[in-house]
């Protein structure tokens, strides 16, 4: 019996360029960890890591921005939104990995335990260090992070959506757990990943099942066309399966009642990888959540908008109300991004073109800080490891003025204080909420509300690094190298730029924000 | 509609399959929760094969049990059988409100789920029929999803090198010699001639045994360490017994 002809899918290359010279680059790091010498593989990673992010960066420019369509069969859709969170991904990944690459003298980066496999604390792993043996995977495993990223963002069918967040959570579960300092604390937090994002994942497969099982298909466009024109017989499978896909989602934004994983993740990681999480996992997922709430399951909002109200509602208050009783830097900036994501889902809720753009500005302002705090957080050290305690951070200030002014001001973004970005983020995703009817402006008041108890908590910060003795004498900020001197530079640019003169990367955000359907 | 034996296999082997998950989340041994699963991946096997996927079927019980499962198996073998997690709950009460939690969003779907009024059931007759059983799945997996397949492969080498950095161990330095520790025991003066070997009887040489001084103490120095930790020393007042009847059998003998 002759089987029918095959039907190989169109490919537009142009499109999918980006992901394909992200793909090539992981795959190259990987030989190199396989074949290059010991010595030179940690400046082989680094310039490959960032010069792929950043060719990766020219080719979206360059050819992907003509090249707006849905193409490999409706795998993979290239519109103004993936683009642009594909192009803010890519900046953002590679200013992570710059400050990845810190190294404060060492041989290895300095965030990265020498011997993954090796006991924590054992004779085996100081014989490692002075071998000048380096984790040096963490590159390529970082570019298949973002690639994952970027898969996720541009996918069109729920597979395709599944398969991008595992490619991204899987790397970034192995990265947790290679913190060179208090690694028990970070495998640990590697495990409880690994458990709970497992978890969600089969969450988000099952609600996919079901919308399959509903639409009988996993396209997007095919379950909202369902949505229109169903017979209402199976619509018993739509509501438990948006629910299920969009805990998936929320899992990895971090959103309350699914946040648990994220003040001990934070913690446990190393600092730049959980910067480099922080900003590029946030803009990943609420680029699927933004593509599945707007173009797949859009039809019936009605039915499930109120839950994800309340997801929003309760994630502000707890991210906000629990980032009071933090003690640590690194927890604080934990709930601090809880806090964060209820923001942005006030935007997503507005259902609107504007609330995309406001989603998207909101996205890259808050990307750029955080990749510049987590990498001073990295910085300040007593007796050798973090000071991440915030007793250690007293009095900072008066001897390290440079490094406490910037966090310093990275803090007032956070806490969305005019003349930064932060405030301009707020307020272009708070607007659209606001004009979207009363559910949005309610929620923009608990919006407000929240802002000014985390507020409260960042200026807590800056007064105790300014106006208090400091506890020890030992408590310096080493002086970091010039690629993460870049990166931290680059990021309070931006964060001043966009604060001061917002009206070109607001223009960029609501010029993207329209989906390719 | 599908047939009565298609209903019946699903009713006997729908529970078992069932059962097989749970002994996977419940057993207390590594091993019985691989069998468990690998049970329930055979099951679901069965089920493609009986819904006219045979090659989908094939697949499934070649790639999970065959290929994976075994893995699976030789990991815990690796690991170790005795490597066992402590099971000490931190959280107090929390079986109790995960399985209250568990019931009511079963409960909810199932309810939800119960108001479907299901079409006709397409089967997949048609469609191995007319492109076959075989080259349906490859139209769909080199066609449509294409993209989807090659990026599994970024999956496998993310799997494959996190493995390898989690896991792997490197040899830091030269390990001693023979020569070596020979030099070391003369100059420590302890152990002259290497340890004792393990306990060697008159009837029975056993490596988990620890072999007897000559004022008759057991030598623990005898024992490899790795069966000390995992406390599978056995005492030899067995062989003793024997080996004191041996004697009086002899004494008889030589009295007779």
């Amino acid at each position: 019996m002759p089987a029918a002809e095959f039907q190989a899918v169109q490919v537009d290359y142009a499109a999918v360029a980006p992901m394909l010279v992200v793909a090539a680059g992981a795959l190259v790091g990987v030989l190199v960890e396989a074949f290059a010498p010991r010595r030179s593989r940690q400046r082989v990673q680094v310039w490959l890591t960032t010069l792929t992010l950043l060719a990766a960066f020219a080719v979206l420019l360059l050819w992907s921005r003509e090249s707006m369509t849905v193409t490999l069969g409706g795998s993979v859709v290239v519109d103004g939104v993936s683009l642009f969170l594909m192009g803010a991904l890519l900046v953002l990944s590679a200013l992570a990995v710059l400050v990845m690459a810190e190294r404060f003298g060492g041989v290895g980066s300095d965030a990265f335990t020498p011997m993954g496999s090796s006991t924590p604390g054992s004779a085996q792993e100081d014989t490692a260090t002075r071998a000048g043996y380096a984790t040096s995977e963490v590159f390529p495993l970082a570019l298949f992070a973002v690639l994952g990223m970027m898969v996720f963002v541009t996918a069109n069918d729920l597979i395709t959506m599944f398969v991008g967040l595992e490619v991204l959570s899987l790397p970034l579960y192995v990265m947790t757990g290679l913190a060179r300092r208090r690694r028990l604390l970070s495998q640990e937090a590697a495990l409880k990943y690994f458990l709970l994002g497992g978890f969600s994942s089969a969450f988000f497969l099952f609600g996919a099942a079901l919308l399959y099982g509903y639409a009988g298909s996993g396209d997007l466009e095919a379950i909202s066309t369902a949505i229109s024109t169903a017979s209402g017989d199976l619509d018993g499978l739509l509501i438990p399966g948006v629910v299920l896909t969009m805990v998936g989602l929320l899992f990895k934004i971090g959103a309350v009642p699914f946040h648990s994983w994220t003040p001990d993740v934070y913690q446990g990681a190393p600092t730049p990888v959980t910067g480099f999480m922080a900003a590029c996992t946030k803009i990943a997922a609420f680029g699927a959540l933004l593509r599945l709430a707007y173009v797949g399951v859009g039809a019936n909002r009605w039915d499930w908008e109120m839950g994800l109200v309340v997801v929003a509602a309760l994630t502000m208050v707890v991210g906000a109300v629990l980032s009071v009783t933090q003690t640590d830097v690194k927890r604080l900036l934990a709930y601090s991004s809880i806090a964060h994501a209820g923001f942005i889902l006030v935007g997503v809720l507005a259902f609107s073109q504007a609330g995309i753009g406001g989603v998207l500005f909101y996205l890259v302002a808050y990307g750029f800080m955080t990749v510049s705090a987590f990498g001073i957080v990295a910085m300040v050290r007593q007796g050798g490891s973090e000071a991440s305690h915030l007793s250690q951070w007293a009095g900072l200030g008066r001897r390290h003025p440079v490094v406490a002014g910037t966090f310093a001001f990275l803090l007032l973004a956070f806490a969305g204080i005019p003349l930064t970005s932060g405030f301009t983020a707020k307020y272009a995703a708070f607007a659209p909420a606001v004009a979207s009817g009363t559910t949005g402006t309610v929620l923009v008041v608990i919006a407000v509300l929240a802002s000014a108890v985390t507020a409260f908590v960042y200026v807590r910060l800056i007064v105790l690094m300014y106006f208090t003795d400091p506890t020890g004498d030992d408590v310096v900020a080493l002086v970091p190298s010039i690629p993460s001197t870049v990166a931290i530079t680059v990021g309070v640019l931006v964060t001043v730029v966009a604060g001061i003169i917002p009206g070109l990367a607001l223009d960029l955000a609501s010029s993207a924000s329209e989906f390719l359907l | 509609m599908t047939g009565g034996g298609e209903q019946v296999l699903f009713w006997v082997l729908g529970p078992l399959a069932v059962a097989g998950a749970l002994g996977l989340v419940f057993a207390k041994k590594a091993v019985h929760a691989a069998l468990g699963m690998a049970l329930t991946m055979i099951i679901l096997g069965v089920f493609y094969i009986a819904q006219d996927a045979e090659f989908l079927g094939v697949i499934q019980i070649f790639v999970y049990t065959g290929a994976v499962m075994m893995l699976f198996l030789f990991v815990i073998m690796l690991i170790g059988v005795d490597s066992s997690d402590s099971l000490v709950e931190t959280l107090t009460g929390q079986r109790w409100v995960t399985a209250l939690l568990c019931l009511g969003l079963g409960g909810i779907l199932a309810s939800a789920m119960g108001q479907v009024t299901w079409g006709e059931a397409v089967g997949l007759d048609a469609v191995n029929a007319e492109t076959g059983n075989v080259s349906g799945v490859a139209q769909l997996i080199f066609g449509r999803y294409v993209w989807v397949f090659e990026l599994t492969s970024a999956l496998l080498i993310t799997a494959a090198l996190g493995a390898m950095v989690l896991a792997h161990r490197e040899r830091l330095g030269k390990g001693p010699n023979q020569r070596e520790w020979s030099r070391r025991r003369f100059r420590e003066g302890e152990n002259l001639a290497g340890l004792p070997a393990p306990g060697v009887y008159a009837r029975h040489n056993a490596v988990d045994t620890p072999a007897l001084l000559p004022d008759g103490t057991p030598s623990p120095l005898s024992l490899s360490r790795v069966l000390t930790a995992r406390e599978q020393v056995l005492s030899p007042d067995v062989y003793l017994e024997a080996e004191a009847a041996i004697e009086r059998e002899m004494t008889e003998e030589s009295e007779r």
